[in-house]
């Protein structure tokens, strides 16, 4: 059944052209993330999913209903927003209150509710504060506790963690989760923010300049980005992009990659070595943890200029066919700066791109 | 090095000090002006403390002084100008709060051009407005009376209430407004559950600064009202230029403290709040 | 994105509330505002005198305007008060700003004391100061008394100097105003900047003069704006200091204009002049405001 379609969705403001022809459908219980840099449409998406805009044309499916003339009050949906909108003069348990009383929920119903979200979210002891005399974190439970009292069919996040530190986000972060697996709720959680969409979502829609460029569980988006942008925005060291010539060298079809000494020739893996591209020219994303440090004569000679080691593993900084490269190498054999190091990328999960285009090759 | 920053922080305090003197003196010279006899007056100088302190002018001041024909004093022109100050601060008040409310959360198409229409109201002369309204208070026999003097008040407070509110409000995330519309709330209910428990600053910021303003206006007093509907400063202005053959200083400067009294209260008071109104009022859009 | 968005989905009562609520001030301003501006203008080219007269009669009332001497001479004076006023107020408060910033002790105190003139009525500072200043018994006894047996002050019934008088008390008033809108703006300014200039080894007054005044450009020209609109529509101080006198010595368009219309049964005229005051105003403000949205459009 679905929870929520956007079919057609388009918005703009005279010639400025939003959101270009937006199509998600995700199933009830499912975790949406829009993501995408900062004016690429999914703020805009997520106020038209709420009804506080209206789409200039397309439709909005909530629980399998057209919702497009429907007041935002009515769409049974509630809403955490970044700044997490709390009413100020009013005390956490009006917050949560303010909602149901406009409902008309009875007030014994309503004790009820709040009781049972106040114990869900640890925020008993916080009922009778006003929302200035709360942390970061406790103002972003309150404002989900507002939103859970509700009980809607849809749960919209509107980049909630953007206003905590650090630390706090991590912590949030795998609460939201938590919550959603104890709950089963629909929920849609736009964020700019690619390792939220990575470890939140079950379905990530990546976003630039109004278009979907992928719509895919995070684990499909991460092995095989649809395009450059999305193999760019999603990992972090981003993936690195090489760009090189496929050629045939003795029946193996590879490509050359050339750090400090002479080329080296790569064999491609079975899916990507068609004989019919031999001498086209495209670009191969290997992400940092794709290279290996091998011992001297294999894999390619690169002269390392930084490292930068982060604990666990250390980046190395190097260059690849005259492009910079980072490698994700285990910290006990790193090398030092400007020595020479030998890098053996495992061309097994690489994906390559067209060079025009910007398009994966399948 | 310390020593001579001690030294130009000593002429800091040293200037500060003068100024604050200067500012003070007209207020002391109408106090003790004010409780001198006028033989005393004649006697000493502007500073020379009053030596026998005596109510008279104060009494005569408030009771019995002459305005031009008639001898009653400042206590009639004082309740009307409460009589006026009263309604046409809270009609203002209320009407600015609404429309701020709309201009800035509620926008509409055109709503910017309402907005840029009662903001260019704060600049104009009220001199252009004189002979109109005259004719048109005249024709709704609103002439001369106080409920002319409350109508003017509002129509010309209107742009400044506005512009507070607005300003105001515009710094209230507009989230707060898409939350209680999520939460079923609509206009009025936002309005009076939300942001009016949020107003508190601003509505004593407009309610003192309308009060000043209006309290103190003369332009309108003068030529919207007659002898029945006078406001204060009216009085004060015919009580000191009544030229009768013996100035009688310490009755003109009790009747200026009559009239000053109320600002000065509220300035004492709520301070804070009327210097927010003069900067808000500076038009920062 | 961020803007506030004509969104949709807005009921019948949402749709039509936020216009209805503003509708009459949107009417009362239309008619009492822009409506009676048109039907001034209007009255000034017309014979109007005691009563409104529709008789048209063009350019005539600002020709009379233009040859009549009180005219020139409120003019004159308001070039005079005004020009001495705005720069008194603006040394003063700019000054007194400064020295308030310097971390003093007695701050609020001092700043309540230079701002309390504001919470007065004109007509009481005129009084007062007409007290004061007045050539009996004010400050030339208090200078006789203190020695300086050969000093005269008569400014208030010399109709040389009678403006003047009104200037010492404009600036009495209306400094303070000036102090808090500079005070305001100096505490917005960024103390890193002015740390920085410390270690570049700039002295206090040379980073007042060079830094911090000049970033407060757009303070200054709002206070401008505000004392030079004070100025044109000043009338109710000239009217309790010196009500215009000796003669008409120290008229000001504003007292100008109330004789004309309210006593002197010239009601053509007072409308004439009022509609210069206007167009004074307009002229000041009108580029302001102008430069002051299309900054705020750009930023």
């Amino acid at each position: 059944m679905g929870a929520l379609a956007i079919k057609n969705v388009t918005k703009s403001f005279g010639d400025t052209h939003i959101l270009k022809g937006i199509n998600i459908e995700i199933d009830a219980g499912q975790f949406l993330i829009l993501v995408g840099p900062s004016g690429c449409g999914k703020s805009t998406l997520m106020n038209i999913i709420a009804g506080l805009e209206a789409p200039t044309s397309g439709e909005v499916h909530i629980a399998d209903r057209v919702v497009n003339n429907v007041a935002p009050k009515d769409r049974d949906i509630a809403m955490v927003f970044q700044s997490y909108a709390l009413y100020p003069t009013m005390n956490v348990r009006q917050n949560i209150a303010f909602g149901l009383e406009t409902r008309k929920v009875p007030k014994a119903e309503q004790d009820e509710i709040i009781a049972r979200v106040a114990k869900m979210l640890q925020i008993e002891h916080l009922l009778g504060r006003k929302p200035s005399e709360l942390s970061g974190g406790q103002r972003q439970r309150v404002a989900m506790g507002r939103a859970l009292a509700r009980n809607p069919k849809l749960f919209l996040f509107d980049e909630p963690l953007s206003n905590l530190d650090a630390k706090l986000r991590v912590e949030m972060r795998a609460e939201i989760k938590q919550l959603h697996q104890r709950l089963k709720t629909t929920i849609v959680y736009v964020t700019h923010d690619q390792i939220e969409a990575m470890t939140l979502g079950d379905r990530i829609a990546v976003m630039k300049d109004g278009v979907i460029q992928q719509f895919g569980s995070p684990q499909e988006i991460y092995d095989a980005p649809a395009n450059l942008f999305v193999a760019g925005f999603i990992g972090s060291p981003a993936m690195n992009f090489i760009p090189c010539h496929i050629a045939e060298q003795q029946g193996v079809i590879g490509v050359a990659l050339q750090g400090e000494g002479e080329p080296v020739f790569c064999a491609l893996p079975p899916r990507l070595a068609q004989a019919g591209r031999v001498g086209q020219a495209v670009i191969l994303g290997l992400r940092p943890e794709q290279f290996d440090l091998a011992g001297a004569g294999n894999g390619v000679a690169c002269r390392i200029r930084i490292i930068e080691p982060t604990g666990p593993d250390t980046m190395l900084f190097s260059q690849l066919n005259g492009r910079d490269i980072i490698a994700r190498v285990h910290p006990r054999h790193a090398p030092q700066p400007g020595e020479l190091a030998w890098l053996a990328p495992d061309l097994g999960k690489a994906v390559l791109f067209d060079a025009v285009t910007e398009t994966r090759l399948s | 090095m310390a020593d001579q920053s001690k030294f130009w922080r000593t002429v800091i305090y040293g200037v500060l000090f003068l100024v604050a003197v200067y500012y003070l003196l007209p207020l002391y010279v109408m106090l003790t002006t004010s409780v001198k006899s006028m033989d005393e007056i004649r006697a000493g100088n502007l500073l020379s403390l009053p030596l026998d302190i005596t109510f008279a002018a104060w009494s005569k001041a408030w009771s019995s002084a002459c305005t031009g024909v008639d001898c009653g004093g400042l206590a009639p022109y004082f309740w009307n100008s409460v009589m006026m100050v009263i309604p046409a601060v809270a009609i203002s008040t209320v009407l600015g709060a609404v429309n701020g409310y709309v201009l800035s959360k509620w926008q509409f198409r055109g709503s910017e051009v309402v907005f840029a229409m009662i903001l260019f109201g704060v600049f104009i002369p009220f001199q252009v407005l004189l002979l109109p309204m005259a004719q048109t208070l005249g024709v709704f026999g609103m002439a001369s009376s106080i409920s002319g003097l409350v109508f003017v008040h509002v129509v010309c407070g209107l742009a400044s209430t506005t512009l507070f509110f607005r300003n105001y409000y515009v710094g209230i995330p507009d989230e707060l407004i898409k939350a209680a519309r999520l939460d079923g709330a609509g206009f009025w209910r936002i309005f009076f559950r939300i942001i009016l428990p949020m107003s508190t600053p601003i509505l004593t910021v407009t309610v003192i600064w309308q009060f000043t303003q209006i309290w103190n206006d003369f332009l309108f007093g003068v030529v919207f009202s007659s002898i029945e509907s006078r406001p204060i400063t009216v009085g004060l202005n015919n009580l000191a230029n009544t030229s009768t053959s013996v100035k009688e200083y310490n009755v003109d400067m009790a009747a200026a403290l009559i009239a000053a009294l109320p600002t000065i209260v509220v300035y004492v008071l709520a301070g804070k709040y009327f210097v927010r109104g003069l900067t808000a009022g500076a038009v920062k859009g | 994105m961020s803007t506030t968005t004509h969104s949709a989905h807005y009921g019948f009562a949402e749709r039509w509330l936020p216009r209805l609520v503003l509708a009459p001030s949107f009417v009362l301003s239309l008619v009492f505002i822009y409506g009676f501006i048109a039907w001034n203008g209007y009255l000034s080219f017309t014979a109007s005198r005691i009563m409104p007269n529709y008789e048209w009669v063009g350019l005539d009332q600002y020709r009379i305007l233009f040859e009549n001497e009180r005219w020139w001479v409120a003019v004159q004076n308001l070039g005079l008060f005004g020009l001495l006023f705005i720069a008194g107020a603006m040394g003063i408060g700019i000054f007194l700003a400064v020295l308030l910033d310097q971390k003093i002790r007695a701050e609020g105190v001092l700043r309540t004391i230079y701002l309390y003139p504001l919470a007065l009525s004109f007509i009481v500072t005129g009084t007062a100061w007409k007290w004061m200043l007045n050539p009996g018994l004010g400050l030339e006894k208090l200078m006789h008394d203190w020695g300086f047996a050969n000093f005269t002050f008569d400014w208030l019934v010399n109709p040389d100097y009678s403006i003047y008088t009104v200037v010492i008390a404009a600036i009495w008033q209306s400094s303070g105003f000036v102090m808090a809108l500079f005070l305001a703006g100096l505490r917005g300014i960024d103390d890193s900047i002015i740390k920085a200039a410390q270690i570049d080894g700039a002295s206090l007054p040379r980073i007042y003069w060079r830094i911090v005044l000049p970033a407060l450009r757009p303070v200054f020209f709002s206070t401008l704006m505000i004392l030079s609109h004070i100025a044109i529509k000043s009338f109710d101080l000239v009217m309790a200091l010196t009500g215009g006198g000796p003669g008409f010595s120290s008229d000001v368009p504003a007292t100008f204009m109330y004789q004309m219309a309210f006593t002197r049964g010239q009601m053509g005229l007072g409308a004439a002049s009022s509609m210069m005051m206007l167009a004074t105003v307009a002229a000041l403000v009108v580029p302001y405001l102008y430069s002051e949205l299309r900054s705020k459009r750009r930023g």
